[in-house]
């Protein structure tokens, strides 16, 4: 597993040493990154329940997790985890038939409860988040300059000169070539991975200090992926910005976060560092999501190891573990009593009773 | 007409969508009261015009006497009054609904059948067929059918029947448009596909496939149209060019007490009522079956 | 980072603008359009000249009345050109046509064309008048619902336009003139005033005739625009990213979703125009405006083929016209339509 994690090189927490990030970082009107051990987010036993015609879903049941400025996190889980409902619990996007509760903090302040108003003030300026499909995230009758000065005026007190101005810095930013004409531009003139950065320039206009980039990479082909990932990191280690990547792929994660969240069927049932998660992996589901990349070491014509079964139906909170069903290495006490998240090792938190790696039962 | 005719229902009139904030058992409750109360009071009216009569002695809608010209509302033995001729205005609008009725279904089963099936098949055979239809139907919607409708009504005399071929006019290039429309959406579905390349015939398929499939939104527009075409007749009736008096109808009810308006406002407000609550009984039916089928 | 790259100017040029023009697939396309319309014109006034001709009843006995003798109506007709077979009738008219020339009214002693000219701009002064307070009323009405469905306005709207598209525009125009001008006497209830005269009275005249063809429209517009608001704003992406800017709910329905909305309203707009035509006949009759709909009426029961042509033919150019226009327009509002050349 070991060969999966690139070598990367740890960027510096402090950053912005080189005048042109200096710039770059007063451009989107952050100081330049220092060192803060505080946690800039810090969600703490969120749950989300959907109240519909068909009754209740309890999409997110208590996950806890926290980062601090420059960090990157990483929430990996497959479609129907509760990872996407989580960010958009963090960015108060929900609709009004979910029940959130449990608490958000952003740098201290509570989210959980607060106004549709307040929450406005604090999207897109603090926290924000950039979706999965280009094609669809942007507006195709307006122009591409228009949507991101929009983004901008929307926090900060510029007029339409110093916006156009930004904007166009920001699209330098994000890497699109011919900034001045492309802002001009509708985005159906632009391809996939373009627009996707132009979604990024939007998120990050007002300078945010949180980045949500939720399946971002996902609709693009893989080169544009690596492309989108490194732009994303060099922002990040220029600007300070910590980043939530949410993601299915676990090559993808190994290879850009620090950290790394696995959700099941709405809870967090392992978390990580990742160079040590890969090392030694603990909780089965981890393990089969690992045993189901394809990797280039396999023998050609073996068939993947899949993991059968289908996640649970969140209407009704399961009863033992959610993950016993499908589980290789399944007991009876699995069934029967949810094993609940802790901290075996340090900085190693995993939900199993019997998990892989240390063969003795907890 | 100033109603939406025909030719804009292809587009679907809005049925809203529906919001995720209610979670309750009445919700399903309320749904179907969008259906089922229309669908009563629509009942309602189809019984008191057409089966009423034949039961219960109701007066003669024509050649009342004119001793009793100009009775009010609930005068005993005539519960909607009588006009300026002596006629009982409840059997005037019972017999008028009848017209109504009769038209509105006609029709609309003349362009289901014609225009529908003409569109269907056009639509599926494609080529040139399908050219030849679709500049047929522009010119059937460029052409003012009124303009048919009018000298039609107006040459061969003023009847009922003549009001009904006259008014296919309307609904035979509309429910073309629809069933072409619909035929091209399913025609590349993936079943639809299959059964082509199993080789079966493409009388079969039309049957079996693309009716089925295609009845929801052909029966949510007639019941649209049904609305639409009443209110035409109505206005035929209205300009003189339908039903002509003594006999009765809506529109030629609201016509002739349109002198009276000032003194007597019940002439023209009765059969507009019933016409109101007529449409929009069909209007809602039909919107609430397209919501209930998910009908675009 | 790219320190080196050199900052375009913007190009907003006159010329090259003016250079896409010309080539441009919009001009092309009215052309494409023109040039297909006139089979169907063509086709309209043949139907119409057949339809007229074949149905019992001709001019003369029309025109003359029910104690003509033979012998008058069979001079009338000669005089009228009536004996003439059905094709060199047609073929006369059509000649004429080409010419510009669309004959003269069987019935009075002018020309199709002068009455044409008398006639329509009363009617095209209504329609736009009714327009107006179409989309005046419909568009805020239906973002104010979309703002919070299933809200007290928002049910409100809806039962109220469901009644508006139900009711019978005769209906409606009776009613109209029974409150305003009788016992509220504000909108005069028949008549009609030119602008010449007055542009004050012209506008009090055709106030109560515009409500009776708007309203319909304006209930089915605003019906259509909600729900087409309410869609994007629950399943659209753009929508969602919009919000995800911190954007208030107001902004993201008018800047974002409103801007799309348009499109699908100029389909049907396009697609009511014919009926919005047909509506005028009615409410001129009830109104005594002396417009394009009361004088078919007329003409239609004195067999006057030639007047009838030119409305049928006027009629005709509108919806061609108005289709060629909703194109056009498309290309205005879909940029994505407009841009025809692959993405870079």
């Amino acid at each position: 597993m070991a060969g999966l994690l690139r070598d990367r090189g740890r960027r510096p927490a402090a950053a912005g040493t080189t005048a042109d990030s200096a710039a770059l970082a007063s451009a989107v009107g952050l100081p330049e990154a220092r060192t803060d051990s505080s946690p800039l987010l810090d969600v703490s036993d969120l749950h989300v329940t959907f109240h519909g015609r068909r009754g209740r879903v309890y999409a997110v049941q208590g996950i806890s997790f926290s980062i601090g400025r420059g960090q990157t996190l990483a929430i990996i889980g497959e479609s129907g985890s509760g990872k996407t409902v989580s960010a958009l619990a963090v960015m108060g996007l929900l609709p009004d038939s979910a029940h959130v509760s449990g608490s958000i903090r952003f740098k201290g302040e509570q989210l959980v409860g607060r106004s549709e108003h307040d929450l406005r003030a604090y999207r897109g300026r603090n926290v924000a988040m950039v979706f999965q499909n280009p094609e669809r995230s942007l507006n195709p009758t307006m122009r591409v300059g228009t949507q991101i000065t929009e983004a901008v005026r929307c926090h900060l007190p510029l007029d339409r000169e110093q916006a156009h101005e930004r904007a166009v810095e920001l699209l330098r930013m994000v890497r699109v070539p011919a900034p001045e004409r492309r802002f001009h531009e509708y985005p159906h003139q632009l391809s996939g991975g373009m627009r996707q950065r132009v979604v990024i320039a939007i998120a990050l206009a007002c300078g945010p200090d949180v980045l949500i980039a939720d399946e971002a990479t996902t609709a693009l082909d893989v080169t544009t992926q690596a492309q989108i990932m490194d732009l994303l990191l060099d922002l990040q280690s220029q600007t300070g910005t910590a980043l939530v990547m949410i993601s299915h792929d676990l090559g993808l994660a190994a290879a850009y976060a620090e950290d790394i969240i696995v959700m099941y069927a709405g809870q967090v049932v392992e978390r990580a560092p990742a160079g040590e998660l890969f090392g030694s992996v603990r909780m089965p589901y981890t393990q089969a999501l690992l045993d189901a990349m394809p990797r280039i070491e396999l023998e050609p014509h073996v068939l993947l190891p899949v993991v059968g079964g289908r996640p649970p139906d969140l209407s009704a909170i399961p009863l033992g573990c959610p993950f016993a069903p499908r589980c290789p290495g399944v007991q009876q006490d699995c069934r029967e009593q949810p094993p609940r998240l802790a901290e075996h090792e340090p900085g190693r938190w995993w939900a199993c009773w019997h998990p892989c790696g240390t063969g003795a039962p907890r | 007409m100033s109603v939406p005719a025909a030719d804009i229902l292809t587009t679907p009139v809005p049925a809203g969508p529906e919001s995720e904030a209610a979670g309750r058992a009445s919700r399903g409750w309320l749904r179907s009261a969008e259906i089922t109360i229309p669908g009563a009071v629509l009942a309602a009216l189809l019984f008191f015009c057409f089966i009423w009569p034949l039961v219960y002695p109701v007066p003669k809608p024509i050649g009342g006497s004119l001793l009793t010209t100009n009775l009010p509302l609930w005068s005993p033995g005539h519960i909607l009054g009588t006009d300026t001729v002596g006629d009982d205005v409840m059997s005037r609008i019972l017999y008028g609904g009848r017209v109504s009725f009769e038209v509105a279904a006609a029709v609309q089963l003349i362009g289901l059948v014609i225009g529908g099936l003409f569109g269907m098949l056009a639509a599926y055979r494609g080529g040139w067929l399908e050219a030849v239809l679709m500049r047929i139907l522009d010119v059937f919607i460029a052409f003012p059918s009124l303009v048919l409708v009018l000298a039609i009504s107006d040459s061969l005399g003023p009847s009922e029947t003549h009001v009904i071929w006259a008014l296919s006019a309307f609904s035979i290039p509309a429910f073309g448009r629809v069933a072409r429309a619909a035929t091209l959406r399913l025609r590349d579905q993936p079943f639809v596909v299959a059964a082509r390349l199993s080789g079966s015939r493409a009388w079969r398929i039309q049957l079996l496939h693309l009716v089925p499939n295609m009845l929801p939104q052909l029966l949510t527009f007639s019941l649209l149209g049904a609305g639409i075409t009443i209110i035409l007749e109505g206005a035929l009736d209205f300009l003189g060019y339908g039903i002509p008096p003594p006999g009765a109808s809506w529109g030629n009810m609201i016509a002739a007490g349109q002198s009276f308006m000032s003194v007597y406002p019940r002439f023209v407000l009765v059969p507009s009522v019933f016409l109101l609550v007529s449409v929009l009984c069909l209007n809602l039916l039909g919107d609430g079956l397209r919501a209930r089928w998910g009908v675009r | 980072m790219n320190a080196s790259v050199t900052v375009q100017p913007a190009r907003r040029a006159g010329g090259a603008r003016a250079r896409r023009l010309a080539s441009s697939p919009a001009l092309r396309l009215s052309g494409r359009r023109l040039l297909s319309a006139i089979p169907v014109l063509w086709g309209v006034t043949f139907l119409t000249f057949l339809t007229l001709n074949a149905l019992p009843g001709d001019a003369a006995s029309a025109l003359l009345g029910i104690n003509a003798t033979p012998a008058e109506i069979r001079a009338f007709s000669i005089k009228l050109h009536l004996n003439e077979p059905l094709w060199v009738r047609y073929g006369h008219w059509l000649g004429g046509v080409v010419h510009g020339n669309l004959g003269s009214s069987l019935a009075s002693p002018q020309t199709v064309a002068s009455v044409l000219e008398q006639r329509l701009p009363v009617t095209l002064e209504l329609v736009a008048y009714a327009l107006v307070i179409t989309f005046v009323v419909s568009i805020p009405l239906a973002v104010l619902c979309a703002h919070r469905p299933r809200g007290l306005t928002d049910r409100l709207c809806m039962v109220l336009s469901m009644c508006g598209i139900s009711i019978a525009p005769y209906v409606l125009g009776l009613l109209l003139v029974l409150f305003f001008a009788v016992d509220i006497p504000i909108f005069p209830a028949i008549g009609y005033q030119s602008i010449g005269a007055g542009i004050a009275g012209n506008l009090k005249d055709l106030t109560l005739p515009a409500i009776v063809v708007a309203l319909p429209l304006a209930a089915f517009y605003t019906r259509f625009l909600r729900a087409d608001l309410l869609e994007q704003m629950q399943s659209e992406d753009y929508i969602v990213t919009a919000r995800a800017k911190g954007l208030g709910p107001w902004r993201v329905l008018t800047q974002h979703a409103l801007r799309n909305s348009f499109i699908g309203l100029l389909t049907v707009i396009g697609l009511n125009l014919a009926t919005l035509i047909g509506s005028t006949v009615i409410v001129e009759q009830i109104f005594s405006l002396p417009g394009i709909g009361y004088e078919l009426l007329q003409a239609i029961s004195n067999r006057d083929v030639p007047v009838v042509e030119g409305i049928v033919l006027v009629f005709g150019a509108v919806v061609v016209l108005a289709n060629l226009a909703t194109d056009l327009l498309y290309g205005v509002l879909d940029p994505r339509i407009r841009h025809v050349r692959s993405r870079s």
